[in-house]
């Protein structure tokens, strides 16, 4: 097994001075490149942990390494979250005044790259994600999928090590979640980016090499590539 | 892409919004603008007058709550022209009448073949040829509003006067007077034998350091008298000063309201886009930056605000002085050190406005900003 990229050692978050405890404890590891599912219903704690893995939000208990090293002793946590982490959520959360093509360039503010060399990236990069001719449209005037896609072109606009996808197909309809799912596997599989992904969505979860099971903020469950779930009727991304 | 895009793309998401507080902050710096050209033009009209008569000082009793200070007997002026450093001293009379239907005027009586009358340069007609001749002198600002040219009568008072000549002086608040010999206007007004001004010219030879020891003579040769500089009068009219002190006040009222509205603009765009900075603080961008940015909004808005109201302003002090009340008493020249200083105000209240909003936005968590409804 390859070294842990992400390691959770015993997280757990309380909300409201104790009254809800949304993670109980909850320890793994995931290896750098692995794409992982975390599955559970709504209100398992599923987001919330995605939160604590991408340094939004901090743990009441317990700690998160990344490549070894504890996120609390990290002194810069918004270059850690520009460089390190892609973020994408359910409700896309592009800015609506900005084209595509700008929406992919807002992370890369926090690099040193020049101007001209932030906007060649970003085309490539919707180029990647099959919009190339919906570069210098708003957010209004692409579909939800396309929307979906863009967002994950700018996860991806500063090269990060992990991707984070909160619900990424939660507001698509069937055909459009097909091809966001399918993007993120082509990109994890071509890129070599680690993938965590959250969903309530069994099918969905399946797309990963791996599931994780969360039910009432602990884990109930760790499988593997295809090994059980509902969604092992589907094929595995890898051999 | 620049950060300023996004900025300008942000004020431009509601664009009727930003336009009416941009308006807001122009409307507070078009006051101050107009406000300050106007009561500095009073004073700086004034210290052109004592200048282009080749006055070093002026004489005058102090005591008077008036306007125009009281009048005081013509003998007094023999005292000041043995002083040293004193080439010359002339006894005049300033008044301010209402001539036929032209508003308020300044009128001058002065001693003919004086040093005073050195200055004008003749337009059209002549001088007035003796002290005690029913003749005046128009100046060019003066001669327009009465609608006077020379050969007119001109009913003054009780009398009627024959207009001799319009004269122009490189003194804006000069071309606004009507000038009398002196023995006229005293008679005018029944003060025979008085005035109410001594204007000095000082020697060639006297320096800027030799100026308070002679202003301590004259005031020592004329007990209750005060000697000013040419550029001290306006500045000791308490009419122009209570203006200066109104124009200032209102200015100040005008653009903290500005100021507010900025203020009140910038944090209702922030609080729209809670989650927005959510996502930004999610993907990365530092705290300093959603700042920079909020600054930025806010500090576009008053700048363009300035540059509106500074246009304004001066486009008003323009109006006004058409408007004959106005004209010919204040000097309206743009004065670029006030125009930098209200562009620098309009960018103080810009960032003034926008620090408390900008911290708002800085210090949300990223998780409770992304799960705003």
């Amino acid at each position: 097994m390859p070294s842990a990229l992400i390691e959770a050692r015993g997280i757990e978050r309380v909300f409201d001075d104790g009254a809800v405890a949304a993670l109980r404890g909850v320890s793994f590891t995931i290896a750098a490149g692995e794409f992982v599912t975390v599955a559970g219903p709504s209100g398992s704690g599923k987001s919330t942990l995605l939160h604590i893995i991408g340094a939004l939000d901090e743990p009441t208990s317990g700690e998160i390494l990344f490549a070894g090293c504890d996120l609390r002793t990290m002194p810069d946590l918004a270059a850690f979250r520009a460089r390190t982490i892609g973020f994408v959520f359910q409700a896309f959360h592009l800015l609506p005044t900005l084209t595509a093509v700008e929406n992919v360039q807002v992370p890369m503010f926090e690099t040193d790259w020049p101007r001209a060399e932030r906007r060649r990236r970003a085309e490539a990069l919707l180029d990647l994600v099959g919009l190339s001719h919906r570069m210098h449209h708003h957010p209004a005037k692409l579909s939800g999928g396309e929307r979906q896609r863009v967002a994950i072109a700018r996860s991806l606009a500063n090269d990060p090590a992990v991707v984070l996808a909160d619900e990424p197909t939660g507001n698509l309809d069937s055909g459009s979640a097909t091809i966001v799912a399918d993007l993120l596997r082509s990109i994890h599989r071509g890129r070599g980016v680690t993938v965590v992904l959250v969903t309530h969505d069994p099918i969905v979860a399946a797309i990963g090499q791996r599931t994780l099971k969360l039910v009432d903020g602990r884990i109930a469950g760790d499988l593997r590539d295809g090994n059980g779930g509902p969604g092992a009727e589907r094929p595995g991304p890898l051999p | 892409m620049t950060l300023f895009s996004i900025v300008w793309k942000n004020l431009l998401r509601r664009p009727l919004r930003s336009l009416l507080t941009i308006v807001g902050i122009a409307i507070g710096i078009a006051a101050v603008v107009a406000l300050t050209t106007i009561a500095w033009g009073f004073d700086r009209a004034w210290s052109q007058v004592y200048q282009a008569r080749g006055t070093g000082l002026i004489v005058a009793r102090i005591a008077s709550r008036d306007p125009l200070p009281t009048s005081f007997p013509q003998g007094l002026v023999a005292k000041v022209t043995g002083i040293r450093g004193v080439e010359a001293a002339v006894g005049v009379l300033s008044d301010v009448m209402s001539i036929e239907d032209a508003p308020a005027m300044l009128v001058f009586g002065w001693p003919i073949g004086t040093f005073v009358w050195d200055h004008l340069a003749l337009a059209r007609g002549r001088f007035p040829t003796g002290d005690a001749e029913r003749e005046v002198l128009l100046g060019a600002i003066a001669a327009e509003l009465l609608g006077k040219s020379v050969g007119d009568p001109i009913q003054i008072e009780t009398e009627e006067f024959v207009v001799c000549g319009v004269y122009s002086s490189s003194a804006t608040a000069e071309n606004g007077a009507v000038l009398l010999p002196l023995e006229r206007l005293q008679a005018l007004t029944a003060r025979d034998g008085m005035v109410n001004f001594i204007n000095v010219r000082l020697s060639p030879a006297v320096t800027e350091e030799d100026l308070p020891a002679i202003r301590e003579s004259i005031q020592t040769a004329l007990q209750g008298f005060k000697a000013f500089d040419a550029g001290e009068i306006a500045q000791a009219n308490i009419a122009i000063q209570v203006g200066k002190g109104m124009s200032l006040a209102t200015s100040l009222i005008a653009l903290v309201v500005g100021a507010v509205g900025v203020m009140n603009t910038v944090l209702m765009s922030v609080f729209e886009r809670v989650r927005e900075i959510g996502v930004l603080l999610a993907i990365g961008w530092r705290r300093r930056r959603i700042i920079l940015m909020i600054l930025l909004e806010s500090l576009c808005l008053s700048l363009l605000g300035g540059i509106a109201g500074i246009a304004s302003g001066l486009a008003a002090v323009q109006v006004l002085n058409m408007v004959p009340f106005f004209r010919g008493r204040i000097t309206t020249d743009v004065n670029l050190a006030a125009l930098l200083a209200a562009l620098a105000v309009s960018i103080g209240l810009g960032a003034l406005g926008g620090v408390y909003p900008a911290w708002r936005g800085a210090r949300m968590t990223p998780t409770d900003a992304l799960r705003h409804e």
